[in-house]
């Protein structure tokens, strides 16, 4: 039989929180980024502290059909340590910007992180079994009388208790001087980019003391500085191709073909001001924060202050679909500069799953198209899912208050002015320091990872 | 369950001091036109110079307040065009320097007409190179004897005064609310030194004082060059916030100082502390407390003369 309702419409249920429960937020506990691997089965978290945590999804319980598998901690490492740049007089953070994972072409995982500086391989790997029966070793280590050995014998493995160990494989760094915000793996899975304020360099997996810089937009005369990089991205199936966006609402792509350096653009996309819009605020807004490549690429995602847009590669003068996140922060913006909300940097994020029909014995349910739906935060722990097929969005809010596993989420909505209805919540009763910057959507399931100030939430859909 | 995501309409009555821009050519909405960008100002230098930071401070967010900086210079320098220009010392011949040639004139539509150089430049002689009065046209507040002086050589003001003070003053409520005091339980609240820029009033009519004193004191601080602060510096352009005629005729209290810095003034320009909001407040509080006349004597303290030093070095 069909799944619920015959429409495609997902009724998110809270499944898990990680994360501590006081309202007191160590700093160290900030999460800085989300991000699912390749198969969904390991999700990655990166915070403040320059630590990585590792979950991992159980394997599906066969007896329990009616859940999917919960997220438990795998791995915990800490990726980068806090440094002093001695020239400047300046710390370096050790936050963790990006996390990003290598398609698995073995039995370890490998992913890359990046704090400000600097860029690490690191390579997670399982051992459930050791060696047992040297000849010239005790179990314990210390060697044994030569004169006391009278028969060979050959090791074996033996199992034991699973160990997950992390390792740096590979260090990049001293090539940046700006601060990193994006690393991108390109599409032949031995390059990757990484792009700071000001320049996008291009390194190859293997090698550490060499990049190449394929993007310099910094001046002659800092001083005519006006315009930043604010996030890069290779596209998916084109190796030569990446784009990235700036401070001023533009998005530029580039072919690494046509020239060493990329400072010329292949296509610029820009969107012509509103003037009715206008206000003091216009370019910050504009400002884009995240740009993610649809899985096809031929469609790209930015997010900018107030809106989620949606641009086809082909069409450079304006997105073919524009989504308004919290319009309703529009009249506020004198405010929301004043205590720097206005700078926060709001990610998004793709709908993963194929439209494919699951069996599970006896439950079939279907999950929507790839890139229908796109997904992205706001504050007072809200974040937001806008459906592109239907042009339906919702608003849930990620709290552990009112949340019960397999209780459907109840939508939420923010009254902008006037008479606020019950169970509406006003503009002025927003928790602007609960922000959700980060969410991350399971690549082939309807499962969601939502990061709040210092917790994690999972949210699945609601199986029949 | 996903609900119908209806566009929500811009409330047109909720105007104020936020979101869409007034156009300042409105009577009684052009004083919470330049009000607003009055606000924004000062709140953008606050930004730029109370930022102490262990780690570096984000490119991306000093480049774009140094743009909204930028925006409003260049806003006022077109308005500047139609009155007396107000020049100081370290001011080059072409204010269009390299500076302001990428800055974006982001309401260029609102300028009435192009800008040249010449029209920046004046030509009246430096004892009249003074706050122009034109300046305090829409200022019914102000009770600084300097205004009455420079009656005869500036604009008339405004005929439609009174009608301006209703909605300034609902406008100034309005600049309040955005500005509440550190205590205030709402989650959206300024930074303690914002709130902190004016004193705490007695009484309303003071406060409007101060922050007319304040306005017209900060728009002789636009008309320098923006600091370079990309790089880790200790440029303070925009503070240079004294008049010639407050230099030239007030007498300089220097109980306080070990040197004389008047004495050296063709000599080593004295080092430039970097410059912290407190101090900021410091040199903007004599203006906003009290009235200044060039007869009156006032106390300055080191910081202040430190600034008069880079304008008359000219650094």
């Amino acid at each position: 039989f069909l799944g619920a309702g015959g429409g495609n419409d997902i009724q998110w249920c809270f499944s898990q929180v990680k994360g501590a429960v006081d309202d007191d937020v160590a700093e160290a506990d900030i999460i800085s980024t989300v991000e699912f691997n390749h198969s969904g089965e390991l999700l990655a978290t990166g915070d403040k502290g320059g630590r990585v945590v590792i979950f991992q999804q159980e394997q599906e319980n066969k007896t329990q059909s009616h859940s999917r598998g919960e997220y438990n901690v795998y791995s915990t490492f800490q990726s980068h340590e806090p440094e002093f740049d001695y020239l400047k007089s300046l710390e370096i953070e050790e936050k963790i910007n990006k996390i990003r994972w290598l398609p698995q072409k073995n039995a370890a995982q490998f992913l890359l992180s990046t704090n400000d500086k600097t860029i690490k391989l690191w390579k997670i790997s399982e051992r459930d079994k050791r060696p047992e029966g040297y000849n010239l070793k005790e179990e314990d280590g210390r060697y044994r009388d030569p004169t006391t050995v009278t028969t060979l014998r050959v090791p074996v493995f033996r199992p034991m208790d699973l160990m997950v160990e992390a390792s740096p494989r590979r260090i990049f760094a001293n090539a940046h001087t700006y601060h990193i915000n994006s690393i991108s793996i390109n599409s032949d899975y031995e390059t990757y980019l990484s792009a700071d304020d000001l320049r996008i360099n291009l390194w190859h997996l293997e090698i550490t003391d060499r990049s190449f810089n394929i993007v310099d937009i910094k001046p002659a005369n800092m001083e005519e500085l006006t315009e930043v990089i604010t996030a890069a991205e290779f596209h998916p199936n084109s190796c030569n191709t990446f784009v990235y966006s700036s401070s001023k609402g533009t998005i530029r792509l580039c072919d690494m073909r046509a020239s060493a350096l990329c400072d010329r653009h292949s296509k610029l996309f820009e969107e012509p001001e509103d003037p009715s819009n206008r206000s003091f605020f216009s370019e910050i807004i504009s400002s884009i924060s995240d740009v993610k490549f649809s899985h096809s690429g031929r469609y790209m995602m930015t997010r900018d202050y107030l809106s989620v847009k949606i641009w086809d590669l082909n069409m450079e003068n304006r997105p073919v679909e524009t989504y308004q996140v919290h319009e309703y922060l529009r009249s506020k913006l004198c405010s929301l500069y004043e205590n720097d909300c206005i700078f926060d940097k709001f990610e998004c994020c793709w709908n993963g799953s194929d439209r494919q029909a699951i069996f599970n014995r006896t439950v079939t349910f279907f999950l929507p198209p790839l890139c229908s739906i796109v997904m992205t935060g706001s504050y007072n722990n809200f974040f937001r899912m806008f459906d592109r097929n239907t042009k339906r969005d919702i608003t849930l809010e990620a709290s552990r208050e009112n949340n019960k596993p397999r209780t459907v989420l109840k939508p939420r909505k923010v009254c902008a002015s006037g008479k606020r209805k019950k169970d509406e919540i006003s503009v002025d009763s927003l928790d602007f320091n609960k922000k959700i910057l980060h969410t991350a959507w399971h690549p082939k399931e309807n499962i969601i990872a939502v990061a709040t100030t210092n917790n994690l939430y999972i949210f699945q859909d609601k199986m029949n | 369950m996903l609900g119908k995501g209806g566009k929500r309409k811009f409330d047109e009555h909720e105007d104020g001091l936020e979101g869409k821009v007034v156009s300042p050519t409105d009577g009684p909405s052009k004083v919470s036109y330049t009000l607003q960008r009055q606000t924004i100002f000062n709140i953008s230098l606050m930004k730029l110079y109370n930022h102490r930071p262990l780690t570096e401070p984000s490119l991306q967010k000093t480049v774009l307040i140094n743009n909204m900086l930028r925006r409003i210079q260049e806003e006022l320098k077109q308005e500047g065009s139609l009155r007396p220009v107000f020049v100081t010392a370290s001011q080059p011949a072409d204010p269009l320097g390299d500076n302001f040639r990428e800055a974006q004139p982001a309401f260029s539509h609102l300028a009435s007409q192009p800008l040249l150089p010449a029209d920046l430049v004046s030509t009246t002689p430096l004892e009249s190179c003074l706050t122009p009065a034109s300046l305090l046209e829409d200022d019914t507040f102000c009770t600084s004897p300097t205004v009455q002086q420079h009656d005869g050589l500036t604009k008339p003001p405004p005929p439609a005064l009174q009608p301006v003070k209703d909605s300034f003053s609902s406008a100034l409520d309005e600049i309040e609310e955005l500005c509440p005091a550190p205590t205030s339980a709402e989650a959206v609240t300024a930074p303690a030194a914002t709130g902190d820029s004016k004193d705490p009033p007695s009484e309303p009519n003071v406060q409007k004082a101060e922050v007319l004193s304040e306005s017209r004191r900060d728009e002789s601080k636009l008309m320098d060059p923006l600091p370079s602060n990309f790089e880790i510096t200790t440029s303070t352009g925009f503070l240079t916030d004294l008049t010639l005629d407050d230099i030239l005729f007030a007498d300089i209290d220097t109980s306080m100082y070990d040197f004389d810095p008047c004495t050296s003034a063709a000599g080593a320009a004295s080092k430039m502390a970097p410059v912290s909001a407190d101090e900021l407040l410091k040199t903007l509080a004599p203006y906003s407390s009290q009235p200044v006349t060039p007869s009156q004597p006032f106390k300055m303290d080191l910081t202040e003369l430190d600034h008069i030093m880079e304008v008359l070095v000219g650094s």
